[in-house]
């Protein structure tokens, strides 16, 4: 799990494949996010710190329009895949969302089984043949490192596996979808430590052909884990984005002063 | 003192709780006493003979059953759509699920001999089908229809949202989302309310009694115009009314346990899917 020394690879190296301008939420009449601007490179672990209630988790659904299914939020601003607006009018919404997954806090596992869990978003993409199935199953679960705890019973409900199993469970669906950006809304907080520390090796393998933006409240890990942090903090009610650095640079030395107390606080 | 007036209001609440307990009791064990004396095999399977003094309710029960299956595929897609429509494709808490959550509600307290009017007016005159079991089976299906939409809007308005952000999460449509999340979860909320729904119409006479249903002289329907069918709850009624002959008598308490039976059957389905949603209600 050895961390390359800070910001490798150099920002600018890597093309940048998600961009936030101005990107603000209200809900009502509240603010909740104002004016974020990120731009976030190809093969990295760009990490969201910040206080509890900040608006990280907020941030991160804005960034695949998962801010959509909340009918009293409003986003304004814009978000860049590849270059191109997701907001504009004309954009399939539901393609975006398969090429940038989701990984939630909590695992949700369908009521199904295993290799059901597996294919669910897959098999709605494009028509699988028996034997695609079955690769792509074992691919999936082979990259998110659940392949051999589960492959002798694949067709028992998903429901029985544990936790920790639940979230790769969750992650290797995800993964047979086949997205180059994953957002994870802080994965390990209801995982114990040989679960987290499953995940976060899974992450480190990861990016070596994804990007991955990862909400966390646990400086260790972000320390473990990111190349670059973007800190959200409350100002005037309303969370903006404090400061960007790469992990190291913020978390040894924060130029700004909220971003500082914060992580005096929250250090462990 | 406090004890006492404790005491007392409990003894108030149970006895009230019996009071309305014995209504049901006296009519069912009235029902099983003097109806089981006339249920036999020859009952089940025999027609009406000697207007109804002899003979048994074999075409009654099957009149009824056409009824109600009819009425479970006409109410069923009719339900899952005004529940998706309140449940999915309405802005929630917005003017439009308010008004349509309304109307739902409206026609559930629409009296029943209503319906028998509406389907006299529209199924029997003006698309001149006389007295027919697919009238018979849309009216019914109608009338139930809000029961059925109301359980399965419940339902889904109880399904987690994590779920559904999961499979949005993951680049599904909002249509197989549908398909393969709201519906497959709340349809224990459709066959619990298909099955009290259709518990409840297997027993109305005012819906089918001027469009579906005749005293004697049907067996099985074989088209759509002028193809009437026999019921059980139309039969009681015509017996109770107009029967001078003692021998009815019997056989009015016989087809009614037919016919509570069948209630009773169909409630007792439901209830596998409802102890379902207490116990995943109870573990959140």
């Amino acid at each position: 799990m050895d961390k390359p020394s800070c910001c490798s690879p150099a920002p600018d190296a890597a093309p940048v494949v998600l961009e936030t301008k101005r990107l603000s939420v209200r809900a009502g009449e509240r603010l909740l996010l104002r004016e974020v601007n990120l731009r976030i490179s190809a093969r990295q672990v760009f990490g969201i710190i910040g206080p509890s209630g900040a608006g990280k988790s907020t941030l991160l659904k804005c960034l695949n329009r998962l801010t959509d299914l909340a009918p009293n939020l409003k986003v304004t601003g814009d978000v860049l895949y590849q270059g191109n607006s997701i907001y504009t009018g004309n954009v399939d919404v539901d393609h975006v969302r398969a090429r940038i997954g989701m990984l939630f806090q909590q695992p949700v596992v369908f009521p199904q089984s295993i290799v059901q869990n597996v294919l669910f978003g897959a098999r709605h993409l494009r028509p699988l043949s028996r034997r695609e199935k079955h690769e792509l199953a074992e691919r999936a679960l082979g990259e998110a490192a659940l392949w051999h705890e589960v492959k002798d019973r694949l067709n028992e409900p998903a429901l029985r596996l544990s936790v920790g199993q639940q979230q790769r469970l969750c992650l290797a669906r995800a993964l047979a979808v086949d997205p180059e950006i994953i957002l994870m809304d802080e994965p390990t907080s209801a995982l114990d430590p040989k679960s987290t520390d499953a995940i976060e090796e899974l992450i480190h393998r990861l990016k070596e052909l994804r990007t991955i933006v990862l909400v966390t409240h646990n400086i260790a890990q972000a320390r473990r884990v990111t190349d670059w942090l973007a800190c959200v903090c409350v100002r005037d009610g309303g969370g903006i984005v404090a400061e960007t650095a790469c992990c190291d640079t913020m978390l040894t030395s924060p130029q700004c002063r909220e971003v500082a107390e914060y992580l005096e606080h929250a250090a462990p | 003192m406090r004890r006492t007036a404790d005491k007392l209001f409990t003894c108030l609440a149970v006895g009230a709780a019996l009071l309305a307990a014995l209504p049901l009791v006296l009519i069912v064990s009235a029902i099983v006493w003097r109806g089981l004396p006339a249920v036999d095999w020859r009952f089940l399977t025999g027609q009406v003979m000697q207007v109804g003094a002899a003979g048994g309710v074999f075409y009654n029960l099957i009149g009824t059953l056409i009824l109600v299956l009819t009425a479970l595929l006409v109410s069923a897609p009719l339900a899952v759509g005004a529940a998706l429509t309140l449940g999915v494709y309405l802005k929630p808490g917005g003017r439009a699920q308010r008004w349509f959550g309304l109307l739902v509600y409206t026609l559930n307290g629409v009296p029943s001999i209503l319906f028998g009017l509406f389907g006299l007016i529209v199924f029997v005159k003006f698309f001149g089908w006389g007295k027919s079991w697919l009238a018979g089976g849309i009216l019914l299906g109608l009338m139930i229809l809000p029961t059925v939409t109301v359980a399965l809007w419940e339902r889904i308005q109880s399904l987690p949202r994590r779920y559904i952000e999961a499979a949005a999460g993951l680049g599904l449509t909002p249509t197989q989302i549908v398909w393969s999340v709201i519906l497959p979860q709340s349809v224990n909320g459709l066959v619990t309310g298909s099955l009290l729904g259709l518990a409840r119409a297997a027993g109305e006479t005012a819906p089918i009694m001027f469009t579906a249903t005749i005293f004697a002289g049907a067996t099985w329907p074989t088209g759509i115009k002028e193809s009437p069918v026999l019921s059980l709850p139309y039969h009681i009624f015509i017996l109770a009314q107009d029967s001078f002959d003692p021998a009815a008598g019997a056989k009015i308490w016989g087809a009614a346990l037919v016919l509570l039976a069948l209630v009773f059957l169909l409630s007792l389905l439901a209830l596998p899917a409802r102890l379902k949603i207490h116990e995943e209600a109870h573990h959140g």
